[in-house]
């Protein structure tokens, strides 16, 4: 029950202060240039990676990124950055 | 930039084999391993690019683990710098190479004229060399608007000129005038140039003053603009017309009767010079061209046609004394007289015209020279157009 409570609160102050909710409610963002390219920020680790699919944690699920030739051109703890042909993005 | 800054800092190639390469990945992640360029192989091999740094750090994190790991190239500058120490001369030449490039980018290479069509290549190099743009010439000493000018003051068939400096070159875009004649002038008269007497005259336009025969002074009226026309009508015009006279020129030549001549002493001095641009660099000393003869050989560093600026030389000093020696009257007279020649060309006498020429040899009060006054009589057209 705790989480939740938090979230719902920090969704209030995010809301009453005018606050990026991303930073606040330690969500993941995902920004997708055309279909070469992904970023993942603010992710919670990389689950599953091939070069037709690539899997990360994040506090919302596991972001699922799928296509061809995928690879990754740079991963760190906060950030994953993707490149390939990229077909599907989806949250579960 | 995170490209060029893993080529600064080094980085590998490094093969991954083993299960659970993500949880690996994921752990050098939280170390704040930079990772960069992860392939993926086959299930259990991924090729990751690792700061050299970083793959110090990787092999505790694989204890314990089946993952094995192995270097598969190394890039970036720590690499590069001891790939170079290992051959410090090659080093050296490149970072010559480098600093004698950059020096050469100073300098003008190739000079390219655009727009010229009636105007010679060769007219126009000789002129902008007169203004100091040649290949090889400091970029820093060209004045392009002063080039500019001097080309539209030069060349009047000219309309526009610009001089750009694009790096080692040098461009001149030329935009040459229409055919169009010049005016036909306003009225006026033609007179005499010079004295003469006239042997010739052809009116084109005008009314003749001067007759066969007469005996003209120089501003003397020839012909005048005035004329009257088919209807009897008088018209005032431009005087046009060949008025040719018998004309004397007078000539003046001295020819030294004593010459000094040097004769070697036997002693010879060598120097060399080196220059780069517009220093030279003497190696060796140098002698008095007083006391000695001096030959040059030079020899010109050059790429394909373009001229480097680097120049060496070979400078050879004879020693001489010098003796007087007698010349013998006739050989005098014969400098003196080819002297005045040479003044009379530079009045505008042409030999093969002469009809007549008179020859006075005088022999210097000092007993040391001898003077030959050379008179010539020409046939010239006298006439010369004045506008009012």
């Amino acid at each position: 029950m705790r989480p939740a409570r938090n979230q719902i609160i920090k969704k209030k102050l995010a809301r009453t202060f005018d606050l990026p909710p991303a930073v606040l409610l330690d969500q993941a963002t995902i920004h997708i240039l055309g279909d070469a390219e992904a970023k993942i920020v603010n992710h919670k680790g990389l689950v599953q990676y091939t070069n037709t699919c690539i899997k990360a944690r994040s506090n919302q699920g596991i972001i699922e990124v799928v296509g061809s030739d995928l690879e990754i051109t740079s991963f760190s703890s906060s950030e994953i950055k993707i490149s390939g042909t990229i077909r599907e993005v989806m949250l579960k | 930039m995170t490209s060029l800054w893993m080529w600064w800092q080094g980085y590998v190639t490094v093969r991954l084999r083993g299960p659970g390469l993500e949880r690996l990945l994921n752990r050098m992640a939280e170390l704040g391993f930079v990772i960069q360029w992860v392939e993926r192989l086959t299930t259990d091999v991924i090729i990751v690019r690792l700061r050299v740094k970083d793959f110090r750090r990787l092999r505790p994190l694989l204890w314990g683990t089946q993952v094995s790991v192995s270097i598969l190239d190394k890039h970036g500058a720590p690499f590069w710098f001891k790939r170079f120490r290992l051959r410090a001369s090659l080093a050296l030449g490149l970072l010559l190479s480098f600093f004698f490039v950059l020096y050469l980018s100073n300098f003008v290479w190739f000079i390219e004229v655009r727009g010229s069509e009636t105007l010679s290549l060769e007219t126009l190099s000789s002129a902008v060399q007169d203004l100091g743009l040649q290949a090889g010439v400091a970029r820093s000493t060209i004045k392009p608007r002063e080039i500019e000018a001097e080309l539209l003051k030069r060349f009047p068939v000219l309309a526009w000129a610009q001089v750009t400096v694009k790096g080692v070159r040098v461009e001149i875009s030329l935009t040459e005038r229409d055919g169009v004649e010049p005016e036909e002038s306003g009225p006026g008269h033609v007179y005499a140039a010079m004295d003469g007497v006239v042997t010739e005259v052809l009116v084109l336009r005008g009314t003749p003053h001067v007759k066969d025969g007469q005996t003209v002074r120089k501003g003397d009226l020839l012909i005048s603009g005035e004329y009257y026309d088919a209807r009897g009508r008088k018209q005032y015009g431009a005087a046009q017309g060949v008025i040719k006279a018998r004309v004397w020129y007078e000539g003046i030549g001295e020819g030294s009767l004593v010459r000094w001549e040097p004769v070697h002493t036997g002693r010879n001095h060598r120097q060399y010079a080196i220059t780069i641009g517009n220093i030279t660099i003497p190696v060796g000393r140098s002698y008095s061209l007083e006391t000695h003869l001096k030959s040059e050989k030079e020899w010109q560093l050059s790429l394909g046609q373009a001229m480097v600026p680097l120049r060496f030389a070979r400078i050879d000093y004879q020693e001489v004394e010098y003796i007087k020696v007698h010349v013998p009257s006739e050989e005098a007279r014969k400098e003196a007289l080819r002297m005045a020649w040479d003044n009379l060309k530079k009045q505008g006498v042409d030999e093969d015209q002469v009809r007549e020429e008179r020859q006075q040899v005088d022999f210097l009060t000092d007993a040391e020279g001898v003077r030959v006054t050379l008179q010539v009589e020409v046939l010239d057209d006298i006439g010369q157009f004045l506008t009012h």
